[in-house]
């Protein structure tokens, strides 16, 4: 089955998913036309940052067992077995935040939602854009995604691809290739000494 | 065909009858319930209160669960002796269950209120579903109500009535609000917040005695600094004890709850304990504790079931936390909260006025032991996880008490795919 | 227990630190906060990988090499980042130069008659300058050569020269190379035009092309609008003169009317400053019970006031909004440039009344009052009156000035540097062909809140110093340094031995205040005085350039006409080129062949001051003095 797969080392922090994301769980599906909605849409995948400001898509890891649901009080978040996906009833969430307390992601939050009755404030996360994949269609975050950070695949298969890419990484260390992106991580590595500079030492 | 017995029905004896049944789908599960027949979510009874949620949301598994799971269930029956030798248990009616596994997973009751008149109409605790029911048949013709108690229970009984429009004085003994759950700056946001709703708070106050009305309910009580509160309403809220009234401390060894090893078997074979009733480990504590929650009771079932039906799993510990929404505010905390004294924790806590946020972090060398966040709780959940995994926080530690903190901070330096 | 936010790792400024806490009781936003909010900054944007010039776009482009790799038009990243960079070139120049340009406007309206608060103070500078432009002073009054200068200056703008007057100040050496590379700018308005030109999309793809033209354009503003702006403020308002003054929010008083000057053309705050010091605004000041009015400055605007008048300055770029924070201020007034919108905010949450001032330069929630140099003195005594009136409604409850304010030597323009050195710049030759003296440094620019403010610059200058290296400032550097007490007679203690001697003979302190931003132009005409005396290129000169915290695009023009005009120049943040390593290797290194001289990009400020002494015994050796290399 194929999955969204989270290679932080490939963001970039350019937040596009997110508007994507909202986008996606609009009514409208046009980004314009969903910031005039009410409710308003909002994101499920958030792009947090590291120490030194590492771009960091977060989103739904779709856990088994998911440690959101064991918490739920009402038993509101449930597995889809077809889809692999862990779903929030928003009619049977009472806002309680025990969720808050079990993700270890930090990935959901609270707010209300085209998708909750009007005016309730539910817990909000990745559905894995299932509306989108009933259409034929990807993952909005991946579809928006231009450096490679989420991808979707079978997860074998992104397994392969980072066993490869160890692999070259440790033959680029012994001096054969450069790396991937040189102006990346420069732009990373004064980032990080940046922010090592700004530590107040003792 | 091994038979498995299980006293309760709450939600430790629920989750390990699922995992028996998914490990053994022929052994006999039964279940003696004191309460509902349905199991039910009794953190959840709090919202009914509020009128968030009503009695038909209390039920955390659909009306043919038993049939579904294949158990059997006895209810409004209580578990009154056990017989190891016999390997048998006697309920409060009278009948004689046998069994080849034992799961005690009885809960906890609340500690009683020892006032001359605590016994009075209009006297209640919040630990059931029946609670509310009364509570909520009691409140036509409250204009006061009294809470007692200053921990959880007791602010989210105020919460719960000041939300249904009953003005509450709260009266906490000793210490300040949440005392056990949060620090002394946590506990004074949470007591403004609810001030601002329109809750009284006294510090060191207890009730000595409630006077009835005719009816014999309760309409007055009188209190050890010599005053005297009109009340309708006592809600009594002084913590829980684990319910193992049934057994003999000569025959499975207990302390304040009934020990468990690792496997969640108590000192007899064959004979397991989860939930409330049970005591196991404090990960951040380092010490035995019986962490009477929800998300804890989940997991020891759990594990006690899967033991039960023969596969063996072993449980690295519990871990205290909390989250309640009291209006506009969130506070969640996750293990240790208030640590002692010279023994070496490092103590980290940052308000943002602006943002309405307050976070303080407990660290013991490079581990996360304890945090409490009060709003924006979205990422305890990363912080409760660094708690309990004794993931190693190198570097700067500060860097978890900003406003941005996520998921990313935790990160090695050199990320991988997740 | 630490119960605070660890403030000392965003600033080493004790005033900011103590003024972040009391933002943070008061619920006061400040930069630092919207900072932490904008993390992570976006990558495509921070390495030039992104492209907003067209509508088939926008465009951004995959440095990972799987994604896209050229925008809808097939701009490659060497295009993209070349056209991005080049723009914020033209943006810097254009900000500089139009500074300059309302300047001239201010000096052909004295030339009419028509700006009552502006006169003529210094003639001989005007003379001066008017010869360089080839106007022949002869008999003329000054009102008549003010008007020819104004029109030659005007003329500098447009297209219709060969090249702007100004050049002709650099060294041989420097204009012949510029004419051989093609990049001797010819209007400055022109060159910025055609900045925009070219980054059109279909114009000029080359991006070594589009780098050249960015130096030209940078030139432009080094050699043209800037340096028409220091010169032309010289000529209106004098030429700075050694001083000493005061600086960091100590400057403010708990019992007088506060008025702050932000941004930085003095057009606006000159009038400010007579209309502070006028009778009757002081009796009015003293029926509201105030005991004066005290006028400070920050970022710029402070700077040439601080230059020109021995005025206060209460702080630099990142320390604008906490200025406010004090809850002392009655009223700041801005002009334009570096103001960040959201520091009415900041004064709503106390009585601060905000004043814009330019018809180009317009905020929310503020008052705009307009000036211009018919109505300047007429508006300035109405604004100092609304300050005096908003004294009533401080809350002296809320006031807190949390330092006491440090002493510090201004006012060090080139005259009066030669004039220190006794007419001619001839000791300060000898005291580097000595050795005493390694060279000279001119640190610039601006806070970013993505370094510790002036962290970046006291840090590097301490070392600098310390090696016997002279520091010459400009704009919120120059607050950095004298708020960390660099520029006084106690400073040369941190000195090497070689310039603490040089110094102490001549009554100055290790590190100059050459001025405000637009001043940079100051260390081009001293640098191609020495180069013209020692007859080499300015590229031959043991000096460098460094801006350790810039942020915005006029230091990037700033950097560029250092760089175009031989200064090799160390940059604290990496400006957004990193998406192609075709231009960071241009900028960092080709660029030595083509103009002698190159970028060097180091966030730590020990490790650039390494990098910096090296260059400086590396320049030092071709010379054939002695050196530590």
């Amino acid at each position: 089955m194929k999955s969204v797969i989270v290679h932080p080392e490939r963001c970039v922090g350019c937040m596009q998913c997110m508007p994507a994301c909202a986008t996606a769980h609009s009514e409208a599906k046009d980004m314009f036309l969903a910031t005039l909605e009410d409710p308003r849409p909002r994101p499920r995948v958030h792009v947090g940052a590291g120490p030194a400001g590492e771009g960091f898509p977060n989103r739904c890891r779709h856990c088994d067992p998911a440690p959101c649901a064991l918490a739920c009080l009402p038993g509101a978040i449930l597995r889809d077995t077809e889809t692999d996906t862990v779903l929030i009833d928003p009619d049977l969430c009472i806002n309680c935040a025990s969720c808050a307390m079990a993700c270890p992601f930090g990935v959901i939050r609270y707010h209300d939602d085209r998708t909750a009755p009007p005016g309730k404030v539910v817990a909000v996360k990745c559905d894995n854009c299932l509306e989108r994949l009933g259409q034929g269609l990807i993952p909005a975050c991946v579809e928006a995604c231009q450096s490679g950070a989420l991808t979707y695949e079978e997860s074998d298969q992104a397994l392969k691809r980072q066993t490869d890419q160890v692999a070259a990484s440790t033959v680029a260390a012994a001096g054969a290739a450069r790396p991937a992106a040189p102006g990346f991580e420069l732009m990373m590595a004064v980032k990080r000494a940046t922010k090592e500079t700004n530590r107040t030492r003792a | 065909m091994p038979k498995h017995l299980i006293i309760g029905n709450g939600i430790a004896g629920v989750s390990a009858a699922e995992a028996i049944r998914a490990l053994d789908p022929e052994g006999g599960i039964t279940f003696i319930a004191r309460e509902e027949l349905l199991p039910y979510s009794r953190p959840m009874i709090s919202n009914v209160l509020a009128g968030s949620a009503d009695f038909s949301q209390l039920p955390i598994r659909g009306p043919d669960f038993y049939q579904d799971l294949g158990a059997e269930v006895v209810t409004g029956q209580e578990a009154v002796t056990l017989d190891l030798e016999d390997r048998t248990v006697t309920t409060s009616s009278g009948a004689q269950k046998d069994f080849d596994t034992l799961l005690i997973a009885s809960g906890a009751d609340p500690r009683k209120l020892k006032a001359k008149g605590a016994g009075a109409k209009g006297v209640f605790y919040l630990r059931s579903a029946d609670d509310v029911r009364g509570i909520l048949r009691a409140l036509p013709g409250t204009t006061h109500a009294l809470v007692l108690g200053g921990g959880l229970v007791g602010f989210k009984a105020a919460y719960g009535l000041l939300s249904r429009g009953v003005p509450v004085t709260m009266l906490i003994a000793s210490g300040y609000p949440l005392s056990l759950q949060v620090d002394a700056e946590a506990g004074a946001m949470i007591q403004a917040e609810l001030v601002k709703h329109g809750l009284s708070v006294e510090v060191g106050v207890e009730v000595t005695a409630l006077e009835t009305d005719t009816a014999g309910r309760v309409s007055r009580a009188q209190l050890s600094d010599g005053g005297a509160l009109d009340c309708q309403l006592v809600v009594v809220g002084k913590g829980v004890w684990p319910s193992l009234g049934f057994i003999d401390p000569d025959q499975i060894t207990v302390d304040a709850g009934v020990l468990v090893d690792d496997h969640m078997m108590t000192s007899r074979q064959g004979v397991y304990a989860a939930g409330d009733v049970a005591e196991h480990f404090d990960l951040a504590r380092g010490t035995r504790w019986v962490n009477a929650i929800w998300p804890v009771a989940v997991e020891m079932g759990r594990i006690a079931g899967m033991n039960m039906a023969g596969r063996k799993v072993a449980y690295r510990g519990g871990l205290s936390r909390n989250v309640i929404r009291i209006f506009d505010l969130d506070v969640l905390t996750a293990g240790l909260v208030n640590p002692p004294e010279g023994e070496g924790y490092q103590v980290m806590a940052r308000r943002n006025e602006r943002l309405g946020i307050y976070r303080k972090l407990v660290f013991k060398d490079d581990h996360l032991m304890g945090a409490t966040l009060v709003g924006q709780v979205e990422q305890g959940g990363v912080l409760m996880n660094a708690v309990s995994g004794r993931m190693p926080i190198s570097g700067d530690k500060e860097r978890l008490l900003e406003p941005g903190f996520n998921y990313a901070y935790l990160q090695p330096e050199t990320a991988q795919a997740a | 227990m630490s119960y605070k936010t660890d403030y000392a790792d965003l600033s080493i400024v004790t005033d900011t630190q103590l003024m972040l806490e009391k933002a943070a009781g008061d619920q006061v936003e400040t930069v630092w906060d919207r900072f932490q909010a904008q993390q992570p900054h976006c990558g495509f944007c921070e390495m030039g990988l992104s492209c907003r010039i067209c509508i088939m776009g926008p465009c951004r482009i995959d440095p990972f090499g799987e994604g896209p790799q050229k925008g809808v038009c097939g701009a490659d990243a060497e295009i993209m980042v070349a056209r991005n960079l080049g723009r914020m070139i033209a943006a810097g120049a254009a900000s500089h130069s139009d500074h300059g340009r309302d300047l001239v406007e201010v000096l052909a309206k004295v030339a009419q008659g028509k700006a009552p608060g502006y006169s003529i103070k210094e003639p001989e500078k005007l003379k001066a300058v008017a010869a360089e432009y080839g106007i022949d002073s002869e008999g003329k009054d000054d009102l008549a050569i003010a008007g020819e200068l104004a029109d030659a200056m005007f003329e500098d703008y447009g297209s219709r020269k060969k090249s702007i007057a100004l050049i002709s100040r650099a060294p041989q050496q420097r204009q012949e190379l510029w004419d051989k590379l093609g990049i001797t700018p010819r209007g400055i308005d022109r060159e910025t035009s055609e900045m925009m030109h070219r980054t059109h999309m279909g114009v000029d793809n080359d991006w070594v092309s589009i780098l050249l033209h960015g130096m030209r354009n940078a030139l432009s503003d080094g050699w043209g609008g800037s340096m028409i702006a220091t010169e032309v403020s010289d000529i209106l308002f004098g030429i700075p003169q050694p001083a000493t003054s005061t600086v960091n929010l100590g400057v403010l008083k708990d019992d007088q009317v506060n008025i702050i000057v932000h941004g930085h053309n003095p057009v606006v705050s000159e009038t400010i400053v007579a209309a502070t010091q006028s009778p009757e605004m002081l009796r009015l000041a003293e029926e509201a019970g105030a005991k004066g009015i005290n006028l400070a400055g920050v970022c710029c605007t402070g700077n040439e006031l601080m230059m020109r008048h021995g005025m206060p300055m209460a702080g630099n770029h990142l320390s604008t909004e906490l200025t406010l924070v004090t809850g002392a201020v009655e009223m700041m007034i801005v002009d334009y440039q570096c103001i960040m919108p959201a520091i009415s905010d900041a004064a709503a949450c106390y009585h601060t009344k905000m004043i814009s001032t330019s018809d180009k330069a317009k905020f929310p929630g503020m008052e705009h009052h307009e000036f211009h140099p018919e109505n300047a003195q007429e508006k300035a005594n109405d604004l100092v009156r609304l300050a005096v009136e908003n004294f009533a409604n401080r809350d002296q409850n809320k006031v807190y000035i949390p330092v006491e304010p440090q002493e510090v030597v201004c006012g060090m323009s080139i005259e009066a540097i030669i004039g220190a050195l006794g007419g001619s710049a001839g000791p300060l030759i000898d005291a580097i062909k000595a050795g005493k003296i390694r060279g000279a440094v001119g640190i610039v620019g601006c806070n970013n809140p993505r370094i510790k403010q002036d962290h970046g610059h006291v840090e590097l200058t301490n070392r600098l110093i310390a090696n016997d290296i002279l520091v010459v400032d400009t704009g919120c550097v120059s607050v950095a340094h004298a708020r960390a007490g660099l520029k006084t007679a106690e400073a040369l203690a941190k000195a090497g031995p070689g310039l603490q001697e040089v110094c102490g003979a001549l009554g100055i302190p290790p590190v100059l205040h050459l001025g405000s931003c637009v001043d940079n132009v100051r260390i081009l005409v001293l640098l191609s005085a020495l180069a013209n005396t020692l007859g080499c290129d300015i590229s031959d000169l043991p000096v460098a350039g460094s801006a350790p915290e810039w942020y915005s695009e006029k230091a990037a023009t700033i950097g560029c006409y250092f760089v175009a005009s031989g200064v090799f120049t160390h940059l604290g943040p990496m400006p957004p080129v990193t998406g192609s390593m075709k231009i960071v290797e241009l900028l960092t290194a080709g660029l030595e062949d083509v103009v002698g001289a190159t970028f060097a990009v180091e966030p730590d400020p020990e490790k650039a001051a390494e990098i910096i002494s090296a260059h400086i015994e590396k320049k030092r050796e071709a010379l054939g003095l002695d050196s530590r290399a």
